[in-house]
């Protein structure tokens, strides 16, 4: 049963061969290139759906293999890697949207001269997507954690001619490692506490198992938060959201890969991963579902107000992100989870529709665009698929996992049900909007010949569409089956007619609102800005936020660091411009007496001729 | 040196080395190349009669054949087929000159502290020598046979190069 | 008598040294060479006849150390000729090449 399992350390490998193929080839095989990527992907996938097939027949048995890599004293640090069905799904989902982005990008990027390079990138990051996903220890997870950080980082800086790329990828690295820094803290505490100093996650669950009392409870909610620092910064929750859109100026099929479907979820992975530590504090829940909620309603309504195509569908992510943290902070793995799992196809597939977008009309500004349905028609469906997923129309998948989340909150907190709810009414408002202002009315100023994409680009969007359609239906309120295949307890059927109706109702009032504002355009579309500009202003502007962190963190730190460098400069500096002044004259000197006076040398040796004498006669004679 | 008895040999070694000493000062501190020259031989002629005073005859005869005759003549030679009108109009060197100075002096000291440190064994003086030249030619052609040909194929070799050096590069 | 002859040496050693070391002229230095080795030749000399063992090795050894001197200077006349050929001069400030 748990032959293929086994194997599953082959799967990074894949990637990993293509990453190392593709850095040999140089930048002139360009085909070759494409292909190496392609079929690491493809390899990689292929296995992981082998895997996630075995496992899906009855109970598979977690399958764990360590060896020990290093032996420090007493201390034996045990590596390896585990398959459980947790991390069958994921690899299933990393594999399968960086497969569909390879074959994408071959249509995308194909007149761009790094082509190769960017293919390597993307293998790089699947390797290390893939290796954190499979990490049976935090301190491996970790290493991996920070890859996939350099990962995006490359490619978000991919076009660093741009000076917004490079400003992005800086920001984007800095602030995730915050988060990062948080989470190396929890690690090490947890380290020191934990008996044996074990790291793997099976020892953490029997530790944490809420009775044994190891460890105490304020400690629990230390190394909790520390770990929720982590997923925020990598999974751009409130309050270090603010990477993520400026991310959106790498290429979009990363946009897609990277910020939209797996590594922005990493985070919430980290949390399911290490969810028995969560468990056993009340007050590390309760923060995770709190800022989950709060970013999913703050991002939805910044989203409400931006026109960058990529910039909306960013925040829109945030927002997404942050109702599976709010699921997992209401105690509902299973609803995270598999929100995490249909969010990755639908948002995976809105962000590959707006590249093929971007790609006919070279702009990201909706305000140009216009009428674009009629001339690309399979980017246009499979768009309003994902935008109605995302909407949480049923029978679409995020319909599905939108509402487990909201019956949870529900059933569980009132407060938090109704900003879930108003999130969801903002998501149907904004992505109506996006829609009828891109694919419907008058062409805009930049749909000149626009046409539709080619189909490399557009194969991706309909296998994406499809799964945006039918994943929803492996869980739905009358049948658990993947919460009891997550969790391995029995079978629960849940569901509030409620919260149906209430997340149904919402979302279609969100869509109507934003059709009669934008599509049939029979309320003012300027009737907001004219009435309360200061909140449209402030929305436009993402509350501040940048604003507030230039000004607080930024820019105090940009004066400590100028200071330090005026220390740099003239202290440092000056003590090893000394040294060479110093050294230059000293050989000056040298070269001085280098004269070629044949009698200069001789004196020279006469001196040290007559040094000698006197030492040796001094030792002879003295009394 | 200042308990020994007032001998005939003490007053020809005295007159001698006063000669040379003036000699070699005069050769350090004369203008012209041509002056110092002559007061050079002044001291190879005062060296002969010392080795006169140590009772090698031949030795004398020799320095005064080689050095006050063909060493002296060829350095007058060198002097003509160079140029000296400028006559030792040199750039003053202060520095050099007076390190090397001390260096000079302080050998000196250390040779004569020396000197006047060691006591020398009283050795009998070389006895009963009756023909000085006649016993060196025989030691020459005995003992020390294989140096002396070594010595005249160097000659031979030192000569030539010589020619050869100083040889036009037209010819 | 012995330390006279030695006192002797050292002085006429010396003076060479110094002329050697401090002379322009490059047929002065080459005299200074001269000097230095008369001195070492009384050495010899002196040491033959009040040595601990006394015997014309002393002598003998004086021969062949001016026949040694004569080729030096013949040699040193015939590289000052030909340097003199070359630069124009028998200044040794001038006869720098060593230091490219």
């Amino acid at each position: 049963m748990d032959m293929y399992s086994q194997a599953a350390w082959l799967i990074p490998l894949f990637p990993l061969a293509a990453f190392l193929v593709l850095t040999a080839l140089g930048r002139s095989f360009r085909r070759a290139g494409i292909l190496t990527g392609t079929a690491g992907s493809l390899a990689a996938f292929v296995l992981s759906m082998i895997i996630a097939v075995d496992r899906l027949g009855g109970r598979a048995v977690d399958y764990n293999y360590a060896f020990d890599w290093i032996r420090i004293g007493d201390y034996t640090l045990r590596i390896g890697f585990e398959v459980t069905n947790l991390t069958a799904m994921m690899l299933v989902v990393v594999t399968l949207v960086s497969l569909l982005v390879n074959i994408y990008s071959a249509g995308y990027m194909k007149d761009d001269e790094r082509i190769t390079v960017f293919y390597g990138y993307v293998a790089l990051f699947t390797f290390s997507m893939l290796g954190l996903v499979l990490s049976d220890n935090l301190l491996s997870l970790y290493i991996f954690w920070e890859l996939v950080g350099v990962c995006s980082f490359l490619l978000v800086g991919f076009w660093y001619a741009k000076p917004k790329a490079r400003a992005a990828a800086k920001k984007a690295f800095i602030v995730t490692r915050i988060g990062d820094a948080g989470l190396l803290l929890g690690i090490l505490l947890l380290f020191w506490y934990m008996p044996d100093h074990a790291l793997d996650f099976t020892t953490i669950q029997s530790v944490f198992d809420g009775q044994s009392g190891a460890i105490t409870t304020g400690i629990t909610t230390l190394i909790a938060l520390l770990i929720f620092l982590g997923a925020v910064g990598k999974s751009g929750q409130f309050p270090l959201h603010v990477w993520l859109p400026d991310a959106m100026e790498g290429p979009t099929p990363i946009s897609a890969l990277i910020h939209a479907a797996t590594m922005v979820a990493a985070g919430v992975f980290l949390i399911a991963r290490t969810y028995d530590i969560f468990l056993d504090s009340a007050a590390a829940m309760e923060t995770v579902a709190y800022v989950g909620g709060f970013t999913a309603i703050f991002a939805a309504t910044i989203a409400l107000a931006q026109n960058d195509i990529k910039r909306i569908l960013a925040y829109s992510t945030v927002s997404q992100l942050g109702y599976m943290m709010m699921a997992l902070g209401l105690g509902s793995l299973t609803g995270g989870i598999f929100h995490l799992f249909t969010h990755a196809f639908f948002k995976a597939l809105l962000f590959l529709g707006a590249g093929s977008i971007i790609h006919a009309v070279h702009t990201q500004n909706i305000q140009e665009m216009g009428g674009l349905g009629s001339k690309m028609k399979v980017t246009a469906w499979t768009f309003a698929i994902g935008a109605l997923a995302l909407t949480g129309i049923p029978p679409l998948s995020g319909f599905w996992s939108k509402d487990l989340i909201l019956t949870v909150a529900f059933e569980t907190n009132p407060l938090l049900f109704v900003a879930g709810l108003a999130a969801a009414f903002c998501t149907a408002l904004y992505m109506s909007r996006l829609f009828f202002l891109v694919f419907t009315g008058k062409p805009g100023a930049a749909a000149d010949g626009a046409h539709e994409s080619p189909a490399t680009m557009t194969a991706p969007l309909v296998v994406l569409a499809a799964l945006a359609v039918l994943a929803g239906f492996i869980e739905t309120p009358w049948n658990g089956w993947f919460g009891s295949w997550l969790s391995g307890e029995a079978e629960a059927a849940h569901g509030s007619g409620v919260a149906i109706v209430a997340s149904i109702a919402v979302g279609l009032i969100g869509i109507y609102v934003g059709w009669l504002i934008y599509g049939k355009r029979s309320v003012s579309r300027t009737a907001a800005r004219e009435r309360l500009p200061w909140l449209v202003k402030l929305l436009e502007k993402s509350y501040y936020v940048d604003e507030l962190y230039a000004a607080v963190v930024v820019r105090p730190l940009k004066t400590i660091g100028s200071l330090l460098m005026v220390v740099d400069e003239y202290i440092i500096g000056g003590i090893v411009r000394l040294t060479g002044i110093v050294t230059a004259s000293a050989g000056r000197t040298a070269a001085r007496l280098q004269n070629g006076q044949v009698q200069t040398y001789s004196l020279t040796a006469v001196i040290g001729f007559v040094v000698i004498i006197v030492a040796i006669v001094g030792r002879r004679f003295w009394p | 040196m200042f308990n020994i008895d007032f001998t005939g040999e003490f007053a020809a070694f005295f007159i001698l080395s006063t000669i040379m000493i003036c000699g070699a000062v005069l050769m350090i501190s004369l203008e012209k190349v041509v002056h110092m020259v002559v007061s050079m031989a002044a001291v190879f002629l005062g060296l002969a009669g010392m080795f006169v005073l140590l009772e090698a005859e031949f030795v004398a005869f020799v320095q005064v054949l080689i050095y006050a005759g063909a060493v002296s003549i060829l350095m007058i030679f060198g002097i003509m087929m160079t140029k000296h009108q400028e006559a030792e109009r040199e750039k003053a060197k202060p520095l050099h000159e007076a390190l090397a100075a001390i260096a000079a002096l302080c050998l000196f000291g250390v040779l004569f502290y020396a000197i006047r440190r060691t006591t020398f064994p009283e050795a009998g003086a070389l006895q009963g020598v009756e023909d000085n030249t006649m016993a060196i030619g025989e030691l020459l052609y005995t003992g020390y046979v294989i140096p002396f040909e070594l010595l005249s194929v160097l000659l031979t070799v030192a000569f030539i190069g010589a020619i050869v050096l100083a040889k036009k590069e037209a010819d | 008598m012995l330390p006279s002859y030695l006192t002797m040496a050292a002085i006429l050693f010396c003076i060479g040294l110094y002329g050697a070391l401090v002379k322009k002229n490059a047929i002065v230095v080459l005299l200074s060479l001269e000097l230095m080795l008369n001195a070492v030749n009384l050495n010899l000399v002196a040491f033959s006849k009040y040595g601990v063992v006394p015997s014309l090795t002393g002598q003998i050894f004086s021969l062949f150390t001016i026949t040694v001197a004569a080729a030096e200077a013949a040699i040193g006349i015939a590289v000052l000729i030909a340097l003199f050929r070359m630069r124009g001069t028998v200044n040794v400030d001038e006869f720098d090449k060593m230091r490219r």
